[in-house]
């Protein structure tokens, strides 16, 4: 059904039929109410007409969240943070957790270019192949992102791990945070 | 009006075990012309490398991908992104080589090279003088 469908005229206008797209759009993030998704469109679709073209041209899709997003936990003795950061290695993403905040910061890197370099001599009015961005989607360069947890946790227990570009950061409560069970006595 | 609408719903496949109903998400991608090749890189986070399926087909190049479901304990205080399969597609054209696709995934994105027909590609044709 993907491929069988037409492609948007607003593409056509300033994009190469070449990488129109066949499906609909579905974006990761935001979690709208269906009148908020409709309102956002008309905003996007106004947006289109009236602007001026973007940096990396007409159809990039500039992210309105954070990066990364994230989605948050809470278990009786854990907040558990995950962040999607597809890209970083495990080194590229740095972690600091202070009382109930906790601050991921890092940098996504550039988009590798194509590796069918043509070879051939160095200098002497080689030129680099022309590369046509199409689509530039993917953020990238630094980012900071500060969260404020419910409750005060223990900075020094807090471990991450990361998998196929999803982080997950399991800050174990402070024992102050945690709920202490009061024992009533009978009089 | 052209249904473009932000996100969209699609039940998981037709497996009757699987009662829950997943959401497909269109991955961010960067979609690169250099020639030679084209190359798409796609941030699908939470995808695993036997969950990957990509094909070229009537030039439409399609990926679809697999996230298998995370269990998190406790309960949900801030959701920010949903969990789901991705599934995209290109239409790309004819005059590319279907046989020579290749693809890889690394920390989460998928980088696919799409490299043209060698009867298509761009020559550079030397004068010399005559």
């Amino acid at each position: 059904m993907d491929g069988g469908r037409k492609a948007e005229p607003r593409f056509c206008l300033f994009f190469p039929s070449l990488f129109m797209e066949s499906a609909m759009q579905t974006y990761r993030t935001g979690f709208a109410h269906p009148l908020d998704e409709l309102r956002d469109e008309f905003d996007r679709l106004w947006g289109n007409l009236v602007a001026a073209p973007p940096l990396h041209g007409w159809g990039s899709q500039p992210s309105t969240t954070a990066f990364p997003a994230v989605n948050v936990r809470e278990t009786d003795d854990a907040i558990v943070v995950e962040a999607e950061v597809p890209g970083l290695d495990a080194g590229g993403v740095d972690i600091a957790v202070t009382g109930d905040e906790l601050v991921l910061k890092g940098s996504r890197p550039e988009p590798q270019g194509p590796t069918t370099e043509p070879t051939g001599g160095k200098g002497n009015g080689e030129r680099k192949p022309a590369v046509t961005w199409h689509r530039r989607e993917r953020g990238t360069g630094t980012f900071e992102r500060r969260i404020t947890l419910p409750v005060a946790v223990d900075a020094a227990r807090v471990e991450a791990r990361l998998t196929d570009g999803v982080l997950t950061v399991t800050c174990p409560k402070a024992p102050e945070a945690q709920p202490h069970k009061v024992q009533v006595r009978s009089a | 009006m052209t249904p473009t609408i932000t996100k969209t719903e699609e039940r998981a496949g037709a497996a009757p075990a699987q009662a829950e109903t997943t959401l497909t998400y269109q991955p961010n991608v960067d979609i690169c012309d250099c020639g030679p090749e084209v190359l798409i890189v796609a941030d699908i986070p939470g995808a695993r490398t036997d969950g990957i399926d990509v094909s070229f087909e009537d030039g439409v190049l399609s990926l679809h991908a697999k996230v298998p479901a995370r269990e998190l304990p406790g309960r949900a205080i801030r959701q920010e992104y949903g969990i789901g399969d991705y599934r995209r597609s290109f239409r790309l054209g004819d005059d590319f080589d279907a046989s020579q696709i290749t693809a890889t995934y690394r920390h989460g994105v998928l980088t696919i090279h799409v490299p043209r027909l060698a009867a298509v590609r761009p020559r550079k044709v030397e004068v010399r003088a005559g």
